[in-house]
């Protein structure tokens, strides 16, 4: 867990960071999407955007 | 060895988080037709993202931790580098300056809101006397958002410049000597000696105010009790009013979730800002 390092992020991070972003994310993206996109798009697409974001920064981040 | 205390942290700490975001789920009003909890999925959350009184409760939250946060570390600062000197009465001036810590909140609420009762505290009666301002908390919305921003860095600020002096106290003389010798201007000196030695207090100390701010509730309710209108209502008082008066315990967890939500999101966000990109990229 405390492997540092560095990746598109602006800061160096270890996995447990890279999970903490995914996770703020994940509800960020879930909140956001019922404000705005909600009436046209079900919430499912927020998780699934999310998982894919989250991805993305464990990976790559 | 460990263990104990670590049991005790999860019970008292980790399982009512626990609870909260588990009855941020549910529909739960004790004065509904069905007071029993049900199920709601995210629909707490859906109406949260909707609730114009709540966002503007959170605006204004944010808007009161800013100013109350920039305000007491300014003002602890100047306070912490005059009690670096020496001066006559500095002792009764730290004892006397350390006396509002020691108030508890709801006391610190009722001494202002006898201070500013029109008729009767003296606030009203010399911003009469002395710059002609009506003075009424009840009726002018700004006047009760900067009288309760003013109590607070009243009561909070001594805080403030203890941690700020315990942290100037441990900062060596030679490195500050070295740079006056080198002719190095007194605002080069504090930034780049000073604040880097300052910087885990600040940290500290900024967190501690930064999570208070956020969680106000008892002074400001006993000040104002949010208003005049929603004017005073920070969400501490928001979530107050949904949990307890209206009894809508699924909604109110909603909000404490989110409210935690916002409060962990923006200290960390401070922690990268204060801990530099650049540095933190090395």
């Amino acid at each position: 867990m405390s492997d540092r390092r560095e990746g598109f992020l602006p800061i160096k991070t270890n996995t447990f960071d890279r999970v903490f972003i995914s996770v703020v994310l994940f509800i960020a993206i879930g909140l956001l999407w019922m404000r705005f996109l909600e009436q046209a798009l079900p919430l499912w697409g927020a998780a699934v955007l999310s998982a894919l974001v989250g991805q993305w920064i464990i990976r790559k981040g | 060895m460990l263990a104990p205390t670590l049991f005790i942290l999860f019970i008292t700490g980790f399982v009512p988080f626990l609870y909260v975001l588990v009855v941020s789920f549910f529909d739960w009003n004790t004065f509904a037709q069905n007071p029993e909890p049900q199920f709601a999925g995210v629909n707490n959350f859906r109406r949260l993202v909707f609730d114009e009184a709540f966002l503007k409760s959170v605006g204004l939250t944010l808007k009161f931790t800013f100013f109350v946060l920039v305000s007491q570390l300014v003002i602890g600062f100047a306070l912490a580098k005059l009690m670096m000197r020496n001066f006559p009465l500095k002792g009764l001036f730290r004892t006397v300056h350390t006396l509002p810590l020691m108030i508890a909140p709801i006391a610190v609420g009722a001494t202002w809101r006898l201070m500013t009762v029109p008729g009767l505290g003296p606030i009203p009666h010399f911003m009469g006397k002395w710059f002609d301002i009506s003075y009424v908390l009840s009726r002018f919305p700004d006047q009760a958002f900067a009288t309760v921003v003013i109590m607070d860095i009243w009561h909070w600020t001594p805080l403030v410049t203890l941690t700020l002096l315990a942290g100037l106290s441990n900062v060596p003389e030679e490195p500050l000597e070295q740079a006056r010798i080198d002719g190095a201007r007194e605002w080069r000196i504090f930034w780049d000696i000073t604040l880097p030695f300052l910087k885990p207090v600040l940290l500290t100390t900024i967190f501690i105010r930064l999570m208070d701010a956020l969680r106000t509730v008892d002074e400001v309710w006993m000040l104002t009790g949010g208003g005049p209108g929603a004017a005073t209502r920070f969400i501490g008082l928001y979530i107050w009013k949904i949990v307890f008066p209206k009894t809508d315990y699924g909604y109110g967890s909603a909000m404490s979730v989110l409210t935690l939500y916002m409060t962990i999101v923006l200290c960390w966000l401070l922690y990268v800002a204060m801990t530099g990109m650049k540095e933190n990229k090395k």
